[in-house]
């Protein structure tokens, strides 16, 4: 029997007063990718840093890979398991897209610096930017940072990735390309959580979909399920808005 | 008047220039690096690193230059028994004085930078220092060069504080030979001509950097 590569037990976020999360249990098994929607403010993204422990939860706990990271000393260790993709790419804008690959290998890992380049010099290749790695950030269009971002997540070779709107942040022509890095990703047998409200990724792609609301998790179905015959009346009306969009 | 009494006394007047380059550039070096920590500890989430930081800081800027170095001449010998050159009792003074100056621009450099390149690092393994060193620094150091260069200056103008404990800076040199010769003049003038020159290029780099 295989085991969840994330369990999330009876999790609660607060920022002050406002919940943020209400108690969510759900887990996620190793090899799938997961889309998580839901209304703007349903906790989504606070689920997310979650799960690497950049909030820090009040209640509940998440297990990554049999470790629980509530009690977790080497929170740093694991972290170096789990990459990370953000809507606006926070990729170092003083360093090259080389160094912004070879940071974590060399500093975490202590890998050296050739051996680290070498790495990133196949993973750019993987997203298609090679011939950017001696360029800035700022010269780079947004669907080729994005790109960069995901290869700088990737460099540590983690088991799972997580995507908060990778594409929210980018213009129409440039989804196509990030998202087919991700479909890549998926098809090689990534545990990906994606946070998105690309539908057409979330049918074709993802292997189940989590419809979050007001910080609760409402609805959890395989994708093609959860499109053709949504329970609550809430995701009905969610992938009716968001259809409507497109 | 008669400019030659700057010539004649060049050599006594350049020491005391070097002295106060000296002054200024050990003291820029040492606050720089104390007010990292402290910029630090000012942006940190837990109360008993932000609290002593705070204070330090708005107790320090809410005293004058000068009476830091009254505090650091008469009264730590009083404590302590023991005296120290001039020159280092200056230079702590000053250190302690302008860290709290420059850990204010540190931390607006820092604040700067966004707490999302910070969890961006984060997510990639690295610690919280190394965060610091590696990705928030030298971001907010970019950012607040120009704010940095104009404070150096302010530092260098700072040096002439050292005159009220009898420190040989330049200030002081200038004073001495004015005195010396009765042309006080001629001597304030070429003093205030150097001030001058240093000040308008150090402000000149700053907008420079503010521009690039
Ligand atoms: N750092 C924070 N401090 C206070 N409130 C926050 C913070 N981050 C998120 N929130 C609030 O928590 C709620 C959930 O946010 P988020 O997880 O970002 O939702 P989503 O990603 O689904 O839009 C929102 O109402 C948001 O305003
Ligand atoms: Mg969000």
């Amino acid at each position: 029997m295989t085991l969840p590569l994330v369990q999330i037990n009876n999790l609660s976020l607060r920022y002050g007063d406002f919940v943020a999360l209400d108690d969510v249990s759900i887990d996620f098994m190793p090899g799938t990718c997961v889309v998580i929607c839901g209304p703007s403010g349903s906790g989504k993204s606070s689920l997310l840093r979650c799960v690497n422990r950049l909030e820090n939860f009040d209640k509940g706990d998440v297990i990554f890979d049999g470790q629980s990271l509530k009690a977790a000393q080497n929170i740093s260790k694991i972290r170096s398991n789990i990459g990370m993709v953000f809507q606006h790419f926070e990729l170092y804008p003083h360093l090259s897209v080389m160094n912004n690959i070879t940071l974590a290998p060399r500093y975490v890992n202590g890998v050296n610096r050739d051996e680290a380049e070498a790495k990133a010099h196949k993973l750019l290749e993987r997203v298609g930017i090679l011939d950017q790695a001696k360029k800035y950030p700022n010269e780079l269009s947004g669907g080729q940072q994005q790109r960069a971002a995901i290869a700088r997540a990737l460099a540590l070779e983690p088991k799972l990735m997580l995507f908060d709107e990778p594409t929210s942040a980018l213009d129409p022509e440039m989804i196509s390309e990030v998202l087919q890095v991700m479909r890549d990703l998926a098809r090689n047998g990534m545990t990906m959580l994606v946070v998105t409200h690309e539908m057409g990724f979330a049918r074709d792609v993802a292997d189940e979909v989590v419809f979050m609301d007001k910080g609760k998790v409402i609805e959890r179905n395989e994708s093609g399920g959860f499109f053709d015959n949504p329970q609550s009346d809430r995701a009905k009306e969610f992938i009716d808005r968001v259809l409507q969009k497109i | 008047m008669d400019f030659s009494v700057i010539n004649d006394n060049i050599e006594f007047l350049m020491l005391g220039l070097m002295r106060s380059f000296q002054l200024a550039f050990f003291t820029i070096i040492l606050s720089l690096i104390i007010a990292c920590f402290i910029a630090i500890g000012r942006v940190s989430s837990r109360r008993s690193i932000r609290y002593p930081s705070a204070i330090f800081v708005n107790l320090l800027r809410s005293n004058p230059l000068i009476l830091i170095v009254f505090w650091f001449f008469f009264l730590v010998p009083l404590i302590t028994g023991k005296t120290l050159p001039e020159f280092h009792t200056v230079l702590i003074a000053f250190v302690v004085f302008f860290a709290a100056y420059f850990a204010e621009i540190v931390r607006s450099g820092i604040q700067s930078v966004g707490s999302s390149q910070v969890k961006a690092a984060l997510s990639t393994g690295l610690t919280y220092s190394q965060s610091m060193r590696l990705i928030v620094l030298p971001q907010a150091l970019r950012n607040m060069l120009p704010a940095l260069v104009t404070e150096c200056v302010i530092v260098f103008q700072g040096t002439t504080i050292a005159y009220v404990i009898g420190m040989r800076e330049f200030l002081h040199s200038t004073s001495l030979v004015a005195e010396r010769t009765v042309r006080p003049v001629e001597l304030y003038l070429f003093a205030a001509f150097v001030y001058l020159v240093i000040c308008f290029a150090g402000t000149r780099l700053a907008l420079f950097l503010e521009k690039k």
